[in-house]
């Protein structure tokens, strides 16, 4: 059995160098995971998580088709349980764009060099664990001034009951190369399945890399999911990150920007119905000068839901004429359900232009009178009213099909 | 003899315990404007609240009867379907929803309550081109958020565009003139008078005479502690102006 509280794994261990699975044991024996005095992990529950008996195997997976884009063309990847599924995946052999599962990649220059780099400086204990344990997972190389045409869809899912699935991924985007990249987690029919996923990025000088993660799993599944960003100078990173279903999900998004003339944007929109968990921690962190960064999280709570959005702005001491702009807007539609907001900026440079705002709240009495007044029914002007709200949001993902199809599931 | 589009008798309100509306009688026909004045506080808007149906007000006792309709009975949004107006004192800015698009599902709702087809896209876009005109609005002001960033005047143009577009048996404009410079006055009220006709009717609630000036009168109704107090014809209106409320208002103080 896999019982993470007791550090117990019965699952094979990640065929990465020996030294890295080495080093990730030892940081699991090394660290503890989270408990309600963790100030980072204050509002998330992990008994449930921590004390389940886990097992790997899947269901199997033959039908994607819910999962797929309607009118994008693609390179698609799937990932069952964080293996690399062949026979799913759709490669097209874009000029530029190298697409290997992690398990073949061991050779290649670029992933030797980069696997492991950012994610050897996170913390955290499911970090460590998602190293140690990974079934592979994917590896994307955009080669140096490729524009992508097609963007590349990693589609996660996670399939059976009560699975342990760490899957791993690492994005290298070369010097004034542009491309896209969807991240799609879901989960089929199955019960208390566990994702543990880890994302590592490098959007190298002058490069521009857009990355669209959309959450949509089953309402007993959980979803631990790490993306570690890195920035070179001159470089683009814009992440959004659209939460549509899940019982227990916390997103941890860290941005390293490491160069001069950076712009670094990141959007959420999360969506809490029934007793979900939606927490979102982000972390950026301004190392050179002349850097722009951006963040607005919006977030709609029903029912007993709950919500978190902890975001962090620290700005160097050599990191100058910085500006960092960050919003969270949260609605609550009924009495039981909870936001909880922080807005941290720690500040050691003086040139420095920041701004946080947040606000939470209910939804107008007056402008739903003013919508039922006119002759729109109450339910379709909440509906509106919601929608109004998302909308900035979804504006910002960077294709329409995309935002149709996140659209279509909300 | 014309038909009676709305009968209010004896109606009684109150918000938050407080009592407002006192016993409220008024008989409204189709092709009349009728002007309800009075003091602030008298229990104006709470009238045209409680008729629009906003719910933080607990009607306690009375009845109105709408085209042979319990209208107390009915929701906000039944009272638009079956051709009530209410043009709001403080029209309300909604960012994000399409002041058009938020129109045409009103509009294809009213429909489907009627058992109706909705109107085509292009007889709509015809009718907004033609109403828009009739207040002045310009295609700006029409595509963008509800009543975002529009102007005192420009929100008050906006509600009579809406008011226009959905063509009501009985349009209540609760101090629309409050706020408004003489050319967007000048313009409000032209479009009311267009959209006058036979069938429908109009109740005018303002605190000053200037308004009637505009919109002619049939009726004028002073509201005073929760109970109108006399009745009288547009030359009312003009004894206001001149003499106050006081001399009325001493008899029932």
């Amino acid at each position: 059995m896999t019982l993470l509280k007791e550090k117990i794994f019965d699952i094979a261990i990640a065929q990465s160098p020996k030294e890295v699975v080495a080093a990730a044991l030892k940081e699991i024996e090394e660290r503890s995971f989270p408990e309600r005095k963790t100030e980072d992990w204050r509002y998330a529950k992990l008994g449930k998580l921590l004390n389940k008996n886990y097992q790997s195997e899947s269901f199997g997976v033959k039908d994607i088709s819910s999962y797929l884009i309607a009118d994008l063309k693609v390179d698609l990847v799937v990932l069952v349980n964080g293996k690399y599924d062949v026979e799913l995946s759709n490669i097209t052999h874009q000029e530029g764009v190298t697409i290997l599962p992690i398990l073949e990649a061991s050779e290649d220059d670029s992933f030797k060099f980069h696997f492991n780099r950012l994610a050897s400086r996170n913390e955290e204990i499911f970090t460590s664990i998602n190293t140690a344990y990974n079934q592979g997972g994917v590896f994307v190389h955009i080669a140096k001034n490729t524009v992508v045409k097609n963007p590349v869809y990693i589609i996660n899912i996670t399939s059976g009951n009560g699975v342990l699935s760490n899957a791993r991924n690492l994005v290298v985007a070369e010097s004034s190369s542009q491309s896209k990249i969807i991240q799609g987690y879901y989960s089929t029919e199955g019960k208390e399945n566990f994702t543990n996923s880890m994302t590592e990025v490098f959007v190298k000088q002058n490069a521009k890399l857009n990355i669209e993660k959309i959450q949509d799993f089953s309402m007993d599944d959980r979803h631990i999911c790490t993306e570690e960003i890195y920035q070179e100078k001159d470089s683009t990173a814009l992440m959004n990150t659209m939460i549509l279903s899940g019982g227990f999900i916390r997103n941890g998004l860290n941005i390293h920007v490491d160069g001069t003339n950076c712009y670094s944007e990141m959007n959420g929109l999360f969506l809490g119905k029934d007793e979900q968990f939606i927490d979102n921690h982000t972390k950026i962190e301004h190392l050179k000068s002349n850097c722009v960064s951006s963040e607005l999280y919006k977030g709609i709570l029903k029912d007993k839901s709950v919500g978190v959005f902890n975001g962090k702005v620290i700005v160097h001491k050599d990191a100058q004429i910085i500006e960092a702009y960050q919003q969270n807007n949260n609605v609550i539609l009924s009495d039981e359900a909870r936001m909880n907001t922080k807005p941290e900026l720690e500040i050691f440079a003086d040139d420095v232009k920041c701004s946080h705002g947040t606000t939470t709240g209910q939804f107008d009495d007056e402008a739903i009178f003013y919508l039922q007044a006119r002759g729109v029914s109450k339910t379709a002007a909440k509906e509106m009213l919601i929608g109004a709200f998302a909308t900035e949001v979804l504006e910002k993902i960077s294709l329409d099909q995309v935002r149709d199809f996140v659209t279509s599931k909300i | 003899m014309s038909q009676t589009i709305l009968k209010v008798n004896n109606l009684q309100a109150e918000i938050d315990g407080k009592e407002i509306l006192k016993g409220i009688n008024l008989e409204v026909k189709a092709g009349e404007i009728h002007a309800i004045m009075g003091p602030n506080g008298s229990g104006k808007s709470t009238l045209s609240s409680v008729l629009a149906g906003r719910d933080e007000y607990e009607v306690t006792g009375g009845e109105v009867d709408y085209l042979g309709m319990d209208l107390l009975d009915l929701d906000p949004e039944e009272r638009a379907w079956e051709g009530l107006f209410l043009a709001f004192q403080y029209p309300v800015e909604i960012p994000g929803v399409s002041n058009i698009n938020f129109l045409k599902t009103a509009m294809a709702e009213r429909a489907k309550h009627k058992g109706l087809d909705p109107i085509s896209a292009k007889d709509f876009l015809t009718m907004v081109k033609e109403k828009s005109a009739l207040v002045e609005l310009n295609d700006k002001l029409k595509n963008r958020s509800v009543n975002e960033g529009f102007s005192g005047g420009e929100k008050k143009r906006n509600e009579i565009f809406q008011m226009a577009m959905l063509e009501p048996k009985l349009s209540i404009l609760d101090e629309t003139d409050s706020g408004l410079d003489i050319d967007a006055l000048r313009i409000v009220a032209n479009g009311v008078n267009t959209l006058k006709s036979d069938d429908n009717a109009t109740i005018v609630i303002t605190h000053y005479q200037r308004l009637l000036d505009y919109i002619v009168p049939d009726f004028v109704h002073v509201l005073y502690n929760g109970r109108i107090i006399k009745t009288g014809d547009k030359s009312l209106a003009l004894e206001l102006e001149e003499r106050g409320y006081d001399w009325l208002i001493k008899d029932f103080a």
